[in-house]
């Protein structure tokens, strides 16, 4: 299954669906249900400052929702790639 | 749990408490530094278990109704399971008032300056500003401004997450990382909506 996530669409984790929107081979759906799906045939990479998150939501990011596995979750980079 | 029907309201808090064995320092630090007015004491002969102590039990006011209080238990020593330790399970236990808008916590930082109380630490979160510091007794304080409202979403959002959690400590399957819980809640919302999002 391909790596996805839930973002939960409110302001402060707004920054993954713009940033995601920006990335080639990255799809954003939604919101449904209150929720963005990011997928990707193949993964999805966030940088954190890229971002603007500071740490206390950037180690929580993920919050929404994983399908797949964290391959990187350092102080600026999150790689999410399928199972 | 259908036999709990009745509906009981609540209007906020009235009063937090905790033990001090430092009364001057606790009485300088929260009425004269922090400015929170000593607003009721109690000074009482021991009653209740027969081991009680005598003691003093004060409130300071916290605004909006609200006071933060003190035991203080004459002639008795802190027992080590009170003490405070520089832990972050320790800090767990702490009190967050509230300011209206984030030029409040400019303000308390200037007033934090200005009492000699060293700021902690001091961050954004997911909805909250936040700053922090502590106590004489070690006790962690935070001031924090709520930058929007809590939505119907958000409140779905934490019981899809915290029911996750749950179900992982059910099934006993011994979960040591919050992947486990995020990798749940996401086969919950590809069931849910994934084809559909």
């Amino acid at each position: 299954m391909m790596p996805a996530i839930y973002v939960l669409d409110v302001e402060e984790f707004a920054p993954l669906v713009r940033d995601a929107r920006a990335m080639g081979g990255v799809t954003v759906a939604g919101p449904t249900q209150g929720y963005f799906r990011i997928f990707s045939p193949g993964e999805i990479t966030f940088n954190r400052k890229s971002l603007g998150f500071k740490p206390a939501v950037w180690y929580g990011a993920l919050t929404g929702g994983l399908v797949g596995r964290v391959a990187e979750f350092s102080r600026d980079t999150l790689r999410i790639v399928r199972e | 749990m259908s036999h709990i029907t009745t509906k009981a309201p609540l209007y906020g808090v009235h009063h937090t408490a905790r033990p001090t064995w430092k009364l001057k320092e606790t009485v300088e630090f929260y009425r004269d530094r922090l400015g929170l007015p000593l607003v009721h004491a109690i000074s009482a002969r021991g009653w209740g278990p027969e081991d009680h102590a005598d003691f003093l039990h004060f409130f300071f006011d916290s605004g909006n109704g609200s006071t933060i209080a003190f035991f203080y238990y004459i002639g008795t020593t802190q027992p080590e399971y009170l003490a405070s330790r520089d832990d972050y399970r320790f800090r767990a236990t702490h009190t967050a008032w509230q300011v209206k808008h984030p030029d409040d916590l400019n303000l308390w930082r200037k007033r934090l300056i200005e009492a000699d109380i060293p700021l902690r630490y001091e961050t954004r979160h997911e909805i909250i500003e936040s700053i922090y510091f502590e106590d004489p007794n070690g006790y962690s304080v935070e001031i924090t401004c709520q930058l929007r409202p809590m939505t119907e979403t958000d409140a779905r959002d934490a019981t899809l997450t915290i029911e996750s959690a749950i179900a992982l400590e059910q099934a006993g399957s011994g979960y040591t990382d919050i992947d486990t819980v995020w990798r749940r809640k996401g086969a919950l919302l590809e069931a849910q909506i994934g084809g559909n999002a």
